[in-house]
C-alpha cells in the first residue's frame, strides 16, 4: 500500500447504486489506510467534525493537502459521533448569530459539496417558554435574531400545538407553556454522514486520515515552561503511540480531551470536561415534526426519520471524563418529558450514552492561535458544536493557511479571558445546544 | 387452536380458562397463560409482521422476549414483545409496520429492488436535487419502522421504590436460585429478579429431570425468605451497584423502578440463543431450538409437520427428541459437529418449503430449527466495566475480569453438568454474602443482615470458586451463503462485508454505518454474528476485531416506569386559599404559584401609594443562619461589610459568583448575637444555599455556621404604604413600632395579631414606608385576614406580584435575572458603594476589582419620548440609522403613578449618560425615541417616603 496516490472517488448518486447493485460491485474505500509519515505540513489532532472539516478546507479551499488527521479511536468516536445533531443559528450575541449562520449556509449546500446525503433535514426548532422570565429571553433571542436577519420569532401556544400536537399546551399545572421561540431554519443532521463525508472528501484531496493513533505528547521549542513548552515556544511536532512526527503547524481539535492536549504544548485552556447524557427510544411511527427545547425543564427532543425520539438534557453537574450513562439522568429526563408529552409514557427508552464536553466560562469556543507558535485551537465547543463544526473548519484552514484571524472568529480568542471580554451566550446554549 | 397439543406434563398454560382475543382483526383464542407469540402459532398464524426495509414477512425466530420479529401493538401499546408479553382476555393486538395488510403488502415490492438498497444506500443518494430531500425524507419517514403512539395514552399510575439488599441476583433460572438460597442461607438479604414470568430459566422448558431439579429449586428458594421478583427485569447497573429493577407484576403499578443499593450483584441471566447466518434464514419456519422447546414443553404447540434440525449441540439434539415426540417428523438432522452445514432456506415469501444442504441435497420441511451456540448476555457485567472476552473453543464471549462487587454464575460463566453448575452458583452466593457483609462493615450498615456490622473489618473475602469448564464448541456463525445478521434493521452479511470494504471496518464504524445491532432487539442475538461476519471480511479473528459492548439499559424500559409519578409540586403559601377565593389571577414564578393580581394592578398600585396594601412575598427565599462565624460567611458571600452589623439591624447587599457577575440580591438581619435571617430572591433561593453550603462545605469547613433553609417555614406578608404603621400597630403590642424606636433597616420580634415569635423588618420593594412580616407558616393565613379586617378603615387592599413590579420599577429596583443577565457583573448596577474591595476576600473580589476598572454596561433608567409607548421587554436599543446593538429594555411598565412609560434597561457605555437619546427597534419593528434618565428611580429618588 505503500504508493500515496491520491484516490479518485466513486461518485454517489442513485444510478451508481443500481449499476454496483447489478454487477455486484462494491464501492471503494471511503478514506484510504496508509503508513504514518514522519512529516507533515499540518497535523490536526482529532477526528471529530472539526478536525475533519479543517482538514477538508484546508485542501479545497488553499490546496495545503499534506495534512495529516489523527484519533486515538476511529473517526467520530468523540462527541462528534455521539450528539444529537441539533443544527440552529438562533443564537444571542451577534457573534454568535454570525457565525453560526454561516456555518447553517454551509450545512445546507453540504450534500451537493460532499457528494454524500448528510441528511440535513431543516424541520424547525422550538424552545419553549414556561415563564415569563423565559418568555423575556426568547424575546430577546428573537430580536436580536431579526436584526442580524435570523428566521426567528416568538410563537403562542396555539401555533406551537399547531407544530407539534403531542405537547401538551393545556394549561398546565407545572409547567404550562406559554409560548415559544421558533426558528425555522434549525433541525437535524445525520452526524455520522457529515464526519464521513468530510474525511471522504480531505481523503480524495490527499489527506491522510489515522485512526486508533495516540497522541501522547507534543514537542515545543524555546517555550517558557518546562521542556521548552508553553508560551513564546514553536511547536515541532507529536509523538503518536505509532511513532514520532514532524510538523510546523498542530491543531488541537479534541473537544472534551482538549485540556490534556493543550497541556502537552504548555499552553492553559480555561476549559472544563463534563459528561452530557443523551438518550434514544425505540422507534415508533413520526409523531414530531420538529425539534423542541425546553430549559426549564432541561430537556430537548426530536424525532429522527426511523421514527426514534433522541433526548438530550443539560451537561452532568460536575468535571468528569466518564462517558457512563447514569440512571437518575433517564429518570428525571423521563419525566421532564412526561411533562411536556404525557401521551408517550409506553414508548421505551432503547439506549443510553454520554460524550464529553468541553465547556468555557461563556459558553463560546476557543479558536485561533495560541502563545504557542505553530500550535492552535479549535476547542471549547461544549454542548453545541456539533453544528459549527463547518463554518470552523472553514476559518479554522483561513487561520492556518493566511496566518491571519478572520473576522469571524476574532471574538473567540484565547485571549478575550485575559482581558476580560467574554462573550455572552450562556443564555442560549446552557440547553439548547 | 389447531396447532395445540394435547395436555402434558410441565405446560404452563392453564386450560381451564380460555381467553379470546383480537388479532389484526379477527377473533382468535388462547389459554391462560398463553404469550401472545404461542397464542399465534396456536392458531397457525406464523407470518407475525414484516421486516424493516425490504417488508419481507416475518415468523418468530426465538419466541421469546428477544424475538427480533416479534413486535407487535398492544391496544395503545406500542413494540410490545409478543413472545413474552401474556394474553389477556379481550386484547387488541395488531402486527405493525405492514400498511396496508400482513397479507398483501406493496412495501415487499422493496425487496425486489433490495439489491440496490445496500446498507446505507441513502447515504449516497436523494443527493441532488438539494431540494428534493425534504420530499424524500418525508416517504422515508412514512417507513419508519415500530407501533404508533396514542398521543391520549394516559400516564397510569407507576410507583418507584428504593431498596438496600444485600445481594441482588440478577436471573431467576437455576444458578440465580441456587445463588440466592445459599446467599440467604448465610443471613443475606437477597432479592432474586427474573425477567419471566416464573422462575426456572430453561428448566422450564426441559425434560423431567429438569423439572424436578426446577421444582426443588423453586421450593428451597421460596422457603429461604428470598425476595423474588418475577416478570421483573435488572435493567441497569451503574456506579457503586446502583441497580434498575423495573417490576411488571407489581399489583397495582403498571411498572415500578425499584431502585436498589446492591452491596454484591450476582450476574446469572444464562445465554441467548444464536442465530445462524444463511440465505433464507429470515423465512418463516426458521426457528432456534430454544423457540421450538418453549413452544412444544411450555405451551404446548406444535411448531411445524416436517423439520430440518441442523445441530451443533445438546440443546439441539433436545429439541429432536421434543419434536419427534409430539409428532413431528424430524427429515434429516444436519449435525454440524460431524462437518454437516445447511446452505439455503428455501420457498416462497411467506413460508419455508425445503433446505439445502452443504451436501447438494435438498430437504422438504415447513419448519428448519437451528441450534449452533450462544451469546453471553454481559450487558450488565460491561456497565460494571467488564469488557468480555473471546474463548475460540467454545465459540463464545466470557466475562474477562473479576470486578469486586459483581460475580457472575450460571452459563454466563462456563459450561458443566448440573451439579457443577449448581456448585458454582452456591459458591457464588456464599462470596456474595460474605463480601456483601464485609461492605455492609465498611459502610456500617446498621439494616444489612448478612453477619455482624460490628468488630473487627473482615478480611475481603476472596474469590475461591472453583471456574467451571468450557466445553467445545464448532464456531457457527455463517454458513457458505450470506443471510440476515440483523433481523429489526434487515441487515444482510453481504452488507456488512461491503461495508467493511468500503472502510467502516471497525466493530464501531459498522455498526453506525448499517445500523446493524442499532435496533430495537438491542444486539441481543446479533452482535456477536457482526463481530464474527467483520472478522471473516478482515481476515481477523473475533479477538482481534473487537469485542461486544453492550451500554444500558439491559431491556428496553418505559417512559412512564423512569418518569414515576411525575412529581413536579407547585409550592404555595399559607394563604393561597383566600387568593384563590378571592379572584386573584396566578401566575407561575419559579415553583411558586402566587397571586399576579386581584383584578386590577394599577388600582392596587394605586391604593398602596395612598393608603397601605399587603402583599403575600412568602416565595422570598430565607435562610436561617446561626453560629459564631455567620459574619465570616456574610462577608464572603455579599460584596459589602456585615461585621459591624448591630443586633436589630438589617442591611441590603448584591452576591456575585466568582466571575463577578450578580447572583442573587437581598437583604439580612440580625436577631440576635449568633443568629441571622437572610432572605434571597425567590429564584435565587435554592441556588444560594446551595452556594452558602458550597462555600462552607468545600473551603471553609472549619466556620462555625448552620444554615437552614426556612423559605416556608415562615410565611412572609409585606405591608405597604403610608398607613402600614397604623395598620401594623394595631396587630402588635409588645413591639414599639415609632419612627424613632423602629426605624429604617431594621427588625424586630414579637407578636402578631397574638401569633408569637414573628420577625418584622423595615424594609420593602415599593419604596413605599413598608413592614415585612415573617410569621411561622401555620399562622399565615390568620395574620393575613387580621391585617384586612383590623384595616378595613385604612383601605387596606392586597395586591400582587404584577403591582409590586410596576412600584419597584418606579422606584428603579433592579430584579435580578430580568434586569441582569448571565454577563452582568455588580459594577453595571450603579451600586458601586457596595462592592468593598478592601474587605479581605470574598467571592468575586478579583473578578469585581478588574470589572471596576473597565467600562461595562449600564443598567440605567429610561424613558420613551411618547409617553404612551411602552416597548416590550427585551426590545433592542440600537445606533440610530443602524442595526447595531447597543443595549435592550430589561423591564418596561406603564407606571400609574407617573403616568407615563417608564422603564430599565442595560445600554453600553456609550449610552450610558444621562440625557443620551436612544433608538429602541418595538417588536413590530418601528423604531422609537427614548432618554435615559438622571436617576434610577423614576419615582422618589430621595426615598422620603420609605423612611417616613
Ligand atoms: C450527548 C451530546 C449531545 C450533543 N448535542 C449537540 C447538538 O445537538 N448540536 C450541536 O451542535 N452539538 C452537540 N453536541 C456537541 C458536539 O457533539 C461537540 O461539540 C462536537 O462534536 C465536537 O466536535 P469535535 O470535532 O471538536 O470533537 P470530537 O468529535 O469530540 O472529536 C475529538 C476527537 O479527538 C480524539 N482525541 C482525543 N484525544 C486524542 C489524542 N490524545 N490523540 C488523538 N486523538 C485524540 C478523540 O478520539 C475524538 O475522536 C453534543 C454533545 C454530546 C456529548
Amino acid at each position: 500500500m505503500g504508493v500515496l496516490q491520491k484516490s479518485k472517488p466513486a461518485r454517489y448518486s442513485a444510478v451508481g447504486l443500481v449499476r454496483r447493485g447489478l454487477r455486484g460491485d462494491t464501492w471503494p474505500r471511503v478514506w484510504r489506510e496508509v503508513p504514518l509519515k514522519k512529516s507533515y505540513d499540518v497535523v490536526i489532532i482529532g477526528g471529530g467534525v472539526h478536525g475533519l472539516a479543517t482538514a477538508y478546507y484546508l485542501a479545497t479551499n488553499h490546496g495545503i493537502t499534506d495534512v495529516a488527521v489523527l484519533d486515538k479511536a476511529y473517526l467520530g468516536s468523540g462527541g462528534s459521533g455521539r450528539n444529537t445533531a441539533i443544527v440552529r443559528s438562533n443564537y444571542l450575541t451577534p457573534e454568535g448569530v454570525a457565525f453560526y449562520d454561516r456555518s447553517l449556509q454551509l450545512y445546507k449546500t453540504m450534500a451537493a459539496d460532499l457528494n454524500m446525503n448528510v441528511m440535513f433535514s431543516e424541520r424547525g426548532h422550538m424552545t419553549l417558554a414556561h415563564t415569563d422570565g423565559a418568555l423575556r429571553t426568547m424575546h430577546w433571542r428573537a430580536e436580536v435574531n431579526k436584526l442580524q436577519n435570523i428566521n426567528s420569532s416568538v410563537i403562542d401556544p396555539a401555533e406551537v400545538k399547531k407544530l407539534a400536537p403531542s405537547l401538551d399546551t393545556s394549561s398546565h399545572p407545572r409547567y404550562p407553556i406559554l409560548g415559544a421561540l421558533y426558528h425555522p431554519p434549525g433541525g437535524t443532521i445525520r452526524h455520522d454522514a457529515v464526519v464521513w463525508g468530510y474525511a471522504r472528501g480531505a481523503d480524495a484531496r490527499g489527506v491522510e486520515m489515522h485512526q486508533k493513533t495516540e497522541v501522547l505528547d507534543i514537542t515545543v521549542e524555546g517555550g517558557s515552561g518546562p521542556d521548552g513548552k508553553g508560551p513564546g515556544g514553536t511547536v515541532t511536532g507529536v509523538r503518536t503511540s505509532k511513532g514520532d512526527i514532524s510538523a510546523p503547524i498542530v491543531v488541537n481539535c479534541t473537544a472534551g480531551w482538549a485540556t490534556l492536549i493543550s497541556d502537552m504544548a504548555g499552553v492553559r485552556l480555561p476549559i472544563s470536561t463534563r459528561p452530557l447524557q443523551a438518550a434514544v427510544t425505540e422507534p415508533v411511527k413520526v409523531f414530531l415534526p420538529t425539534v423542541v427545547v425546553s430549559g426549564s425543564l432541561h430537556v430537548y427532543v426530536s424525532q429522527t426519520d426511523r421514527g426514534e425520539l433522541v433526548f438530550g438534557a443539560s451537561v452532568d453537574p460536575f468535571n468528569n471524563y466518564s462517558v457512563r450513562g447514569s440512571l437518575d439522568f433517564t429518570e428525571e429526563l423521563a419525566s421532564h418529558v412526561l411533562e411536556l408529552m404525557p401521551g408517550i409514557s409506553r414508548m421505551r427508552l432503547l439506549r443510553q450514552w454520554a460524550g464529553l464536553c468541553d465547556m468555557t466560562p461563556d459558553y463560546s469556543p476557543v479558536m485561533g492561535f495560541t502563545p504557542v507558535q505553530g500550535f492552535l485551537c479549535d476547542v471549547g465547543w461544549g454542548t453545541y458544536g456539533f453544528k459549527a463544526g463547518p463554518v470552523s473548519g472553514e476559518q479554522m484552514a483561513y487561520c492556518i493557511a493566511t496566518n491571519e484571524t478572520p473576522e469571524l472568529i476574532s471574538a473567540f480568542n484565547l485571549s478575550r479571558f485575559a482581558a476580560g471580554e467574554l462573550v455572552g451566550e450562556k443564555g442560549a446554549a446552557a440547553v439548547g445546544h | 387452536m389447531t396447532r395445540r397439543l394435547p395436555a402434558q406434563a410441565g405446560e404452563v398454560i392453564n386450560r381451564s380458562t380460555p381467553l379470546s382475543f383480537k388479532w389484526d382483526g379477527g377473533n382468535l383464542s388462547a389459554f391462560e397463560g398463553d404469550t401472545i407469540a404461542s397464542a399465534l402459532l396456536a392458531n397457525d398464524k406464523r407470518i407475525v409482521s414484516r421486516s424493516m426495509k425490504y417488508h419481507r414477512p416475518r415468523g418468530y425466530l426465538t419466541a421469546d422476549f428477544w424475538d427480533p420479529n416479534g413486535f407487535v401493538q398492544v391496544g395503545d401499546d406500542p413494540n410490545v414483545r409478543s413472545g413474552h408479553r401474556l394474553v389477556e382476555n379481550g386484547m387488541t393486538i395488531d402486527p405493525q409496520n405492514v400498511w396496508p395488510s400482513l397479507d398483501y403488502d406493496m412495501k415487499a415490492a422493496n425487496g425486489l429492488v433490495g439489491r440496490f438498497l445496500t446498507a446505507g444506500f441513502y447515504y449516497k443518494t436523494f443527493i441532488k436535487p438539494q431540494a428534493m430531500w425534504p420530499v424524500y425524507e418525508k416517504v422515508l419517514a412514512r417507513f419508519a419502522p415500530g407501533g404508533t403512539v396514542d398521543l391520549d395514552t394516559p400516564h397510569g399510575y407507576h410507583d418507584k421504590r428504593y431498596a438496600h439488599p444485600d445481594v441482588v441476583v440478577a436471573g431467576g433460572g437455576p444458578a440465580g436460585m441456587a445463588a440466592a438460597i445459599s446467599a440467604a442461607s448465610l443471613g443475606a438479604r437477597v432479592m432474586l429478579v427474573e425477567h419471566e414470568h416464573a422462575l426456572g430459566g430453561h428448566l422450564r422448558w426441559g425434560n423431567a429431570e429438569d423439572r424436578r431439579l426446577l421444582d426443588e429449586l423453586r421450593g428451597k428458594v421460596e422457603g429461604a425468605g428470598v425476595e423474588i421478583l418475577t416478570n421483573s427485569t435488572v435493567t441497569g447497573r451503574y456506579e457503586d451497584n446502583w441497580t434498575a429493577i423495573v417490576q411488571r407484576s407489581h399489583p397495582i403499578a403498571v411498572e415500578r423502578l425499584i431502585k436498589a443499593r446492591a452491596k454484591v450483584l450476582v450476574v446469572a441471566p444464562g445465554l441467548i440463543e444464536r442465530p445462524y447466518v444463511f440465505t433464507g434464514n429470515d423465512k418463516p419456519g426458521v426457528m432456534l431450538s430454544g423457540a421450538v422447546r418453549r413452544l412444544i414443553n411450555m405451551y404446548a404447540v406444535k411448531p411445524g409437520e416436517r423439520a430440518v434440525v441442523f445441530t451443533g449441540n445438546a440443546d439441539g439434539d433436545a429439541a429432536i427428541v421434543d419434536l419427534e415426540r409430539v409428532g413431528v417428523t424430524v427429515a434429516r438432522v444436519v449435525d454440524a459437529r460431524q462437518g454437516e452445514n445447511i446452505v439455503v432456506a428455501k420457498g416462497g415469501a411467506k413460508a419455508l418449503d425445503s433446505v439445502e444442504l452443504s451436501d447438494g441435497s435438498v430437504i422438504e420441511a415447513d419448519l428448519l430449527v437451528t441450534a449452533v451456540g450462544w451469546t453471553a448476555p454481559t450487558s450488565l457485567l460491561n456497565m460494571a466495566g467488564d469488557r468480555p472476552v473471546y474463548h475460540a473453543g467454545s465459540a463464545r464471549f466470557y466475562p474477562s475480569a473479576e470486578i469486586h462487587n459483581v460475580l457472575a454464575t450460571g452459563g454466563i460463566a462456563g459450561d458443566g453438568d448440573a451439579d457443577q453448575l449448581l456448585a458454582h452458583a452456591e459458591a457464588t452466593g456464599r462470596l456474595a454474602a460474605n463480601r456483601a457483609a464485609a461492605v455492609a462493615h465498611r459502610v456500617q450498615d446498621l439494616t444489612a443482615r448478612a453477619l455482624p456490622v460490628q468488630g473487627p473489618e473482615p478480611t475481603w473475602p476472596e474469590d475461591d470458586r472453583q471456574s467451571l469448564p468450557r466445553d467445545s464448541h464448532p464456531a457457527l456463525f455463517r454458513s457458505t451463503t450470506h443471510g440476515i445478521v440483523d433481523y429489526s434493521e434487515d441487515v444482510d452479511s453481504k452488507d456488512l462485508v461491503a461495508a467493511a470494504k468500503e472502510g467502516y471496518d471497525s466493530v464501531e464504524l459498522l455498526k453506525r454505518y448499517t445500523t446493524a445491532t442499532m435496533g430495537p432487539s438491542q444486539g441481543k442475538l446479533e452482535t456477536v454474528n457482526t463481530v464474527a461476519v467483520l472478522a471473516e471480511a478482515r481476515g481477523e479473528t473475533i479477538q482481534e476485531v473487537g469485542t461486544t459492548v453492550w451500554r444500558p439499559p439491559y431491556a428496553p424500559i418505559t417512559l412512564g416506569a423512569l418518569g414515576g409519578r411525575v412529581f413536579e409540586p407547585v409550592r404555595v403559601s399559607s394563604i393561597q386559599s383566600w387568593h384563590e377565593a378571592n379572584g386573584a389571577t396566578p401566575i407561575l414564578a419559579g415553583a411558586w404559584v402566587r397571586p399576579d393580581h386581584y383584578g386590577d394592578p394599577a388600582a392596587e398600585v394605586t391604593n398602596t401609594r395612598t393608603n397601605v396594601g399587603i402583599i403575600d412575598v412568602t416565595p422570598l427565599g430565607k435562610l436561617d443562619l446561626q453560629g459564631p462565624d455567620v459574619p465570616k460567611l456574610l462577608n464572603h458571600l455579599y460584596t459589602n461589610k456585615w461585621s459591624q452589623l448591630p443586633v436589630g439591624s438589617v442591611r441590603y447587599g448584591i452576591m456575585c459568583a466568582e466571575d463577578g457577575v450578580v447572583l442573587d440580591d437581598g437583604v439580612t438581619g440580625r436577631l440576635s448575637d449568633n443568629r441571622y435571617l437572610m432572605t434571597t430572591t425567590s429564584s435565587g433561593a435554592a441556588t444560594i444555599w446551595e452556594w452558602a453550603e458550597n462555600w462552607l462545605q468545600t473551603e471553609h469547613p472549619d466556620w462555625q455556621v448552620h444554615v437552614t433553609p426556612v423559605t416556608s417555614g415562615f410565611t412572609s406578608i409585606n405591608v405597604a404604604g403610608p398607613k402600614s404603621r397604623a395598620l401594623v400597630s394595631r396587630l402588635v403590642d409588645n413591639v414599639d413600632l415609632g419612627p424613632d424606636a423602629f426605624d429604617y433597616m431594621q427588625v424586630r420580634s414579637g407578636t402578631v395579631a397574638g401569633v408569637p415569635n414573628c420577625f418584622m423588618w423595615r424594609i420593602g420593594f415599593t419604596g413605599e414606608l413598608s413592614f415585612e412580616l415573617h410569621v411561622p407558616s401555620g399562622h399565615g393565613l390568620h395574620v393575613w385576614t387580621a391585617l384586612l379586617e383590623m384595616g378595613n378603615d385604612l383601605g387596606v387592599k392586597p395586591f400582587g406580584l404584577e403591582a409590586q413590579r410596576i412600584m419597584r420599577l418606579e422606584k428603579g429596583h433592579f430584579i435580578v435575572g430580568q434586569d441582569t443577565d448571565g454577563l452582568t457583573k455588580a459594577p453595571s448596577l450603579g451600586m458601586n458603594g457596595l462592592i468593598k474591595l478592601d474587605k479581605d476576600d470574598f467571592a468575586g473580589k478579583p473578578e469585581l476589582a478588574w470589572a471596576m476598572e473597565q467600562s461595562l454596561p449600564s443598567l440605567v433608567a429610561i424613558q420613551t419620548t411618547d409617553p404612551a409607548e411602552v416597548p416590550t421587554e427585551a426590545s433592542q436599543i440600537v445606533r440610530a440609522g443602524t442595526n447595531e446593538i447597543l443595549g435592550r429594555i430589561t423591564s418596561s411598565r406603564m407606571s400609574p403613578t407617573l403616568d407615563r412609560s417608564i422603564c430599565l434597561g442595560q445600554v453600553l457605555p456609550e449610552a450610558a449618560p444621562a440625557g443620551t437619546e436612544l433608538t429602541i427597534v418595538m417588536i413590530d419593528g418601528r423604531r422609537i425615541t427614548a432618554r435615559v434618565m438622571e436617576h434610577q428611580a423614576h419615582f422618589d429618588p430621595e426615598g422620603q417616603r420609605l423612611r417616613g
